[in-house]
């Protein structure tokens, strides 16, 4: 494997030392490139106490180019698809290198909080969004409750 | 319209010609394939197809010489293509010996792709002061260290990370959309070769690189071990000077000389290095256009609809990005000065003139600040070959630390946001003129497939009210037809049809390919056995 760039060594120290609140994010074992993420929905939201897994991969050309990542637990949100592809500027045409992985996340998190169903990647949530608000924000508090609260 | 059937009994025909014969196909044949070589074949519309093929058995001897001259003509481009990029690639190396204030004139290698920024552009800035020099960056920095510390990472530093930046050369060269298939076509045996080439130039040019850097290495020790130093290699003071308050880049987060360029809109630094990574998105279609039905959208894409926007500032998304950047107040060496980076001494500052400072700000008139400058290194550098450790260190670095620091606050409190267009302000549109170019290229080939698109799609109509032609085809396709033809299913059929002629234009376009590629293979034969 090719040399890692001081750049994400530096962020990944970072992420280490001077954690987000609300936010893990730790590298691989294998691949330092690939880390295993968590989110906690924000509260005030319907995803509050949730605790969201995500894949975030820095991509060969990062930091000239935008992260990927990905939910792995599944949500109700207009901006969120089945697949967990997320639809926010910053990780498509508006990245900037000046962003950082915690940054990102950050968004992402502000996402959770801000659902914008305008400018949806689910079409079919955004639409229920849009007809029923309050029937689609209970459902995104089921789904929250059945599929990112641990059990325990 | 009516051309269609002609274009279809054709391509049967040369199906059958390269089916029945496994040795090449008769000459008529050949002049056939080398008429449609010499028209844009991949893109040409239907009507240009079947002018050729009437021109098929007409002009052979005609279109074999014209084809040959438009290979020629192709060649000559691709020597002259070959001849820039290997220029762009020799542009790439770090000479110790091109320095600018204690930097270079190439990048450290930090990045390994997006290197197409115009070098002869971005060398000539750099020669004129306008942008900071690429600086051999430190990967790390501790306000801890002593002097000496410093000094001797500084002196371990390479010119270039060659491990980092050719570290891909191995692979990628069988990366190919078309590995899989059976027959490529004769474009993937073109992109193979430049591939190739490519990869003979990366080598040859780490090779150089690999010199450079041994070239440096022995002279560095050369100059440990005697009092002859090599003038091109940086002082102990030049190091000290530039590498004492470092600054750690935002993007990049490794720590460059303080005199980092400057953003025009919000007065962030950032190394040049990281500059000349940032460049317009790809031609793109405007965002308000794109539709989440994907036909729809397809169906709005006119050509001329794609756009490309100047990038924007990395820190505050302000449009149009560009950086200033003022050189060091004290450091002048090395290209364009009569003081070589091995010569420099820090300069007192009682001896240093406040007015030179000024002036040295300046954006316009940089020749005469040049002189100034030079004077004001020049009159305490005359003991040149002195003891390459800094004999009075403690108590003057640290005035002098201080004083730098105080300089890069007052200079950028003195500067406010500029314009994209004002003097000084270098934007990432003039280290990469050839954006205008990309996006008409961008639209042309869009223009094209919509063409092809289009005519796909009218012959298809045609080919569904036309009975006629379908009678003309295979015969179990006209059992399909009759025996639909009340059927409400024609759906069906029509779909059946479709698929038979995108297979057939398939085949059609991998034969053609084939003959090419035997075309080529005998024409480099006969060319070596000419040898």
């Amino acid at each position: 494997m090719a040399t890692l760039p001081k750049r994400i060594i530096k962020e990944t120290e970072r992420l280490v030392s001077d954690p987000v609140p609300g936010i893990t994010a730790s590298p691989s074992d294998d691949n330092l490139r690939y880390f295993e993420v968590t989110i906690d929905g924000p509260s005030l939201s319907p995803y509050a106490n949730g605790k969201f897994q995500l894949e975030l991969y820095l991509p060969d050309e990062y930091p000239m180019c935008a992260p990927k990542v990905r939910f792995l637990t599944k949500i109700y949100h207009p901006n969120i698809d089945k697949l967990g592809r997320i639809c926010l500027d910053v990780l498509k045409d508006n990245w900037s290198p000046a962003l950082q992985i915690r940054t990102i996340l950050l968004s992402i998190q502000a996402l959770l909080g801000a659902p914008n169903p305008d400018d949806p990647l689910a079409n079919d949530v955004a639409q229920e969004w849009k007809q029923d608000e309050q029937k689609a924000i209970s459902v995104a508090k089921e789904w929250t409750e059945k599929y990112a609260v641990s059990k325990d | 319209m009516g051309n269609v059937p002609t274009k279809e009994s054709r391509s049967r025909s040369s199906t059958f010609s390269s089916n029945s014969g496994i040795q090449p196909p008769s000459n008529g044949d050949m002049t056939g394939f080398i008429t449609r070589t010499s028209v844009p074949r991949r893109y040409a519309t239907s009507s240009a197809m079947n002018q050729s093929n009437s021109n098929n058995n007409l002009g052979g001897l005609l279109s074999n010489n014209t084809s040959s001259l438009l290979d020629f003509k192709k060649s000559k481009r691709q020597e002259e293509k070959d001849r820039i990029q290997e220029l762009h690639y020799l542009n790439l190396l770090v000479k110790y010996n091109e320095n600018v204030d204690g930097g270079y004139l190439a990048p450290f290698g930090t990045y390994k792709s997006n290197l197409d920024f115009n070098t002869d552009i971005v060398r000539k800035l750099i020669i004129n002061r306008e942008l900071s020099p690429f600086y051999t960056p430190l990967q790390d920095f501790d306000e801890s260290w002593s002097e000496n510390e410093l000094l001797i990472i500084l002196n371990q530093l390479p010119l270039h990370a060659i491990d980092i930046a050719y570290s891909d050369l191995e692979e990628n060269l069988e990366d190919d959309i078309d590995n899989h298939k059976i027959h490529k076509s004769a474009n993937y045996y073109k992109r193979q070769e430049q591939k190739l080439k490519l990869k003979n130039l990366l080598i040859k040019i780490k090779n150089l690189q690999k010199d450079e850097e041994l070239k440096f290495m022995i002279e560095k020790e050369k100059a440990k071990s005697s009092d002859n130093t090599n003038v091109e290699i940086s002082s102990n003071d030049l190091l000290l000077a530039l590498y004492q308050n470092p600054l750690e880049c935002p993007i990049c987060f490794l720590y460059y000389p303080a005199n980092l360029n400057i953003s025009r809109c919000c007065l962030q630094p950032i190394c040049t290095e990281c500059f000349v990574q940032i460049k317009r998105l790809d031609p793109h279609p405007p965002h308000d256009e794109t539709s989440n039905n994907q036909n729809n959208a397809d169906k709005k894409f006119l050509p001329h609809t794609l756009i490309s926007e100047a990038a924007s500032c990395p820190y505050c998304a302000s449009p149009e990005f560009g950086v200033t950047y003022d050189t060091p107040d004290n450091i002048f060496t090395g290209i364009g000065s009569n003081v070589k980076p091995g010569d420099y001494k820090i300069v007192k500052d009682n001896e240093f003139d406040d007015e030179d400072v000024d002036e040295e700000e300046e954006e316009d008139d940089r020749e005469e600040d040049v002189l100034d400058d030079e004077e004001a290194v020049i009159t305490s550098s005359d003991s040149a070959s002195s003891s390459p450790l800094k004999s009075n260190p403690e108590p003057e670095s640290i005035t002098k630390q201080s004083s730098s620091i105080i300089s890069i606050t007052k200079r950028r409190r003195r500067r406010s946001s500029l314009a994209a267009n004002a003097p000084g302000v270098i934007t990432i549109d003039m280290i990469r003129p050839d954006w205008e170019q990309r996006l008409t290229s961008a639209r042309n080939k869009l223009e094209r497939k919509a063409a092809t698109a289009t005519a796909i799609h009218a012959s298809n109509l045609l080919l569904n009210g036309d009975e006629d032609s379908s009678r003309s085809r295979s015969n179990s396709n006209i059992m399909m037809t009759n025996s639909n033809r009340n059927s409400a299913n024609s759906h069906l059929v029509q779909l059946q049809t479709v698929e038979d002629r995108m297979i057939e234009e398939a085949l059609r376009l991998s034969i053609i390919d084939e003959e090419e590629r035997k075309k080529k293979v005998e024409a480099e034969e006969e060319a070596k056995s000419k040898k």
